[in-house]
């Protein structure tokens, strides 16, 4: 293990590469670019063994993977955005077909209007899809999540392909110190590919084809054990990874608890502003105001046990969301408020298209919550009459 | 020359049993094209009869290992899967299998993409010119004026030449074919089996359905399509293109079967305007125009 200062990006391409990928389709779109540039040019320098295929299209990238995936192969694909969107079918086609599939998104507004900045909005709209969804907060967590990913994707309690999601520049551009594995580290950890499905004329199999009614339900039913189950994967591999990969980390539980034992208060958030979040808990604690944090860092599967354990018995809960479901509010306050029915809890969707959220906004956003001055929900800043459209006209 | 059949054909790979109508050109094509493939390949079908023609899943008609995939996803999905056995070193084919629509239009940029960067498949395009599966809707490969559900006055665009945009992609291989005549396909299939790169063949497959003519009729529409002159028989290799023996007649317009015998036997055309059959014959003119230029070098792609 070696240390060295890079960027999320970089963390990213490293942790793919470690992880022996075989197959990598590319297709760029910030700010994931970066990405598949690095993994494009280690393939060209002969220190990447595996088969980069440029595609024309984010649709055609996650089919490329697929179909190489479907062939016995370890795969990988990056988007964020639009490009995300465009390849929303294949996401489900993936994911219905139970196969191990790694991505990564870079998370990034969706237009219109034309915005490239960080908001978590893409990431959530797969949300329902199938897939294991994990975020990370620094640069060290992208790369230890998607060394994670491969094997909690290809563990046979699980079999869902995995997305890891990072905050678009923010993480994304931004260069910290990262503990780098070495490559017999990552391989002690991660085993040869397995996968219950491979295209082979040795052993002809469908993948895909039509099913009756009862039969897809089952698969449905399927998929919705396999996502429960992960969460006892995902611990133990984390754990794994903790002890024979990088011991910077803690990943013995999918979501993250600071200072939330004896909190009356507590803050709820997923990305890298939760570090931002720590600082103004321990702002507000030497102020003599009890308060916590609870950090998500997988939105699926969702550990509703942990948050009920950690959460039901606080006086309040603050979640920031940095995406929005529109007239319904931030998609992790919907999900609190859904796992814990009777608790105080408000929810602020805020820093939408890159707006920049700092330890001070969050620390007045969290004193103003605190004092009481909140409804359930509420975006900021809110400054919705700047935004009014033109007089409507009548079309002859 | 003998394509061995009588010993393929104890190797089925469309099992009895099909969900297919009765008379259907795409088993005849997938019967016929297995037999000249062999063994060592995948199929990866496009959203289309033949997603149904296989059968309830888990059971498959289709002895071949199939990934079934959404529309505009087959060739971008063969392109992984062509670098993936390239890694496992395995000599697989992947094929994919699909409509005109998967083809012409949801399909086109994925395929355009996977030509442009010469992927490793072959692709076969079972064009029976319109949407069969959902009902009949005109396709970017249905011909002018035939009447489909979509287009119940006929169709007012010419058909997508699919083929010449291929050739313009400078692939290894471009051919068509026809169920009409399965000698003629089975070896096209042969050599496009055997080439590295990109391959690309489109079977006429005449649809007793959406085509309306009777359900033993379809090798006899296939063939017709042909002598007539409304489908060539043509390859292009490395540059060269060639036309097969049943299409010669055609670069001569005196010696083309007209183009009422092709008409007549299907209820597309049924009571369509004099006009509209000048409109399709005119079509069919500049197409042959076309393949003879680039046939005697005149035009070079
Ligand atoms: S509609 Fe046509 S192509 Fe589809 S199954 Fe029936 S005959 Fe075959």
């Amino acid at each position: 293990m070696i240390s060295k200062v890079i960027s999320g990006n970089e963390a990213v391409a490293l942790g793919v590469k470690l992880s022996r990928v075989k197959v990598i389709a590319i297709y760029p779109i910030t700010p994931q670019t970066y990405i598949i540039e690095e993994l494009a040019a280690m393939r060209d320098k002969g220190e990447l063994d595996a088969e980069v295929i440029r595609v024309e299209s984010e649709h055609s990238a996650m089919a490329a993977v697929y179909g190489a995936a479907s062939a016995g192969v370890r795969v990988y694909t990056a988007t964020a955005s639009q490009g995300l969107l465009y390849m929303h079918e294949m996401i489900w086609w993936v994911a219905g077909s139970r196969i191990p599939i790694v991505m990564t998104v870079g998370t990034r507004a969706v237009g219109a209007p034309w915005n490239i900045w960080n908001e978590h909005t893409d990431f959530m709209s797969e949300r329902d899809s199938g897939w294991i969804m994990a975020f990370a907060s620094t640069p060290q967590e992208a790369l230890d999540l998607t060394i994670q990913a491969f094997k909690i994707s290809e563990d046979e309690r699980v079999f869902l392909p995995m997305m890891v999601g990072m905050d678009g520049f923010i993480l994304s551009h931004t260069k910290t110190r990262v503990y780098i594995p070495s490559q017999e580290e990552v391989d002690s950890f991660l085993p040869p590919r397995k996968q219950p499905y491979v295209l082979d004329p040795e052993d002809p199999v469908d993948i895909g084809n039509m099913f009756q009614p009862i039969d897809y339900m089952k698969f449905r039913h399927s998929m919705h054990l396999a996502m429960l189950n992960s969460k006892e994967v995902i611990k133990e591999i984390g754990k794994e990874y903790e002890k024979k990969v990088v011991p910077v980390g803690s990943y013995s539980s999918l979501n993250e608890s600071y200072k939330l034992d004896d909190a009356e208060y507590a803050l709820v958030s997923m990305g890298a502003w939760s570090l931002d979040a720590m600082q103004v808990v321990d702002e507000l604690r030497n102020m003599g105001v009890k308060i916590g944090l609870y950090r998500i860092r997988y939105v699926r599967p969702w550990d509703e046990e942990d948050i009920k354990r950690k959460l039901g018995d606080k006086d309040g809960i603050l979640v920031l969301d940095r995406s929005v479901s529109f007239g319904r509010g931030g998609h992790l306050y919907l999900e609190l408020k859904a796992t814990l029915p009777d608790v105080n809890i408000k929810g602020v969707v805020t820093g939408l298209g890159g707006v920049a959220i700092n330890k001070d906004a969050i620390s007045s956003l969290t004193k103003k919550f605190i004092e009481g001055k909140t409804d359930g929900e509420w975006f900021y800043p809110s400054e919705v009459e700047k935004v009014e459209l033109r007089n409507p006209r009548y079309i002859k | 020359m003998s394509l061995g059949i009588r010993d393929i054909l104890n190797k089925p790979r469309l099992l009895p049993g099909t969900s297919a109508c009765p008379g259907c050109p795409e088993n005849i094509a997938l019967k016929s094209i297995s037999m000249a493939l062999g063994e060592n390949a995948v199929f990866i079908v496009v959203a289309g009869c033949s997603s149904i023609i296989q059968g309830m899943g888990p059971k498959s008609t289709y002895n071949y290992p199939v990934l079934n995939i959404a529309f505009a996803a087959g060739p971008a999905a063969a392109a992984g899967m062509a670098k993936a056995f390239k890694m496992r070193n395995k000599n697989i084919k992947p094929v994919v299998w699909a409509g005109d629509g998967g083809t012409a239009d949801i399909g086109f940029a994925s395929l355009s993409g996977a030509a442009e960067r010469n992927d490793n498949i072959l692709y076969i395009c079972v064009d029976n010119e319109a949407y069969m599966n959902t009902g009949g809707h005109r396709s970017g490969s249905t011909p002018f004026g035939a009447k489909t559900a979509s287009t119940p006055g006929g169709k007012r665009e010419n058909k997508k030449d699919l083929p010449l945009i291929m050739m313009a992609h400078h692939i290894p291989y471009v051919a068509t074919a026809s169920v009409g005549y399965l000698h003629d396909l089975m070896e096209k299939v042969k050599k496009a089996r055997n080439i590295e790169g990109f391959t690309y063949i489109q079977v006429l497959t005449p649809d007793p359905y959406g085509w309306m003519f009777d359900p033993s009729k379809t090798a006899e529409v296939g063939k017709l399509a042909v002598q007539t002159c409304y489908w060539p028989l043509i390859e292009y290799e490395n540059g060269k293109l060639t036309i097969s023996q049943e299409s010669m007649h055609c670069l001569d317009r005196r010696t083309r079967k007209p183009i009422e015998e092709f008409l007549k036997i299907q209820g597309r055309y049924k009571g369509v305007s004099p006009e509209i059959i000048k409109g399709l014959e005119e079509y069919i003119d500049k197409m042959w125009e076309r393949i003879k230029s680039i046939y005697e070098g005149k035009v070079i792609l």
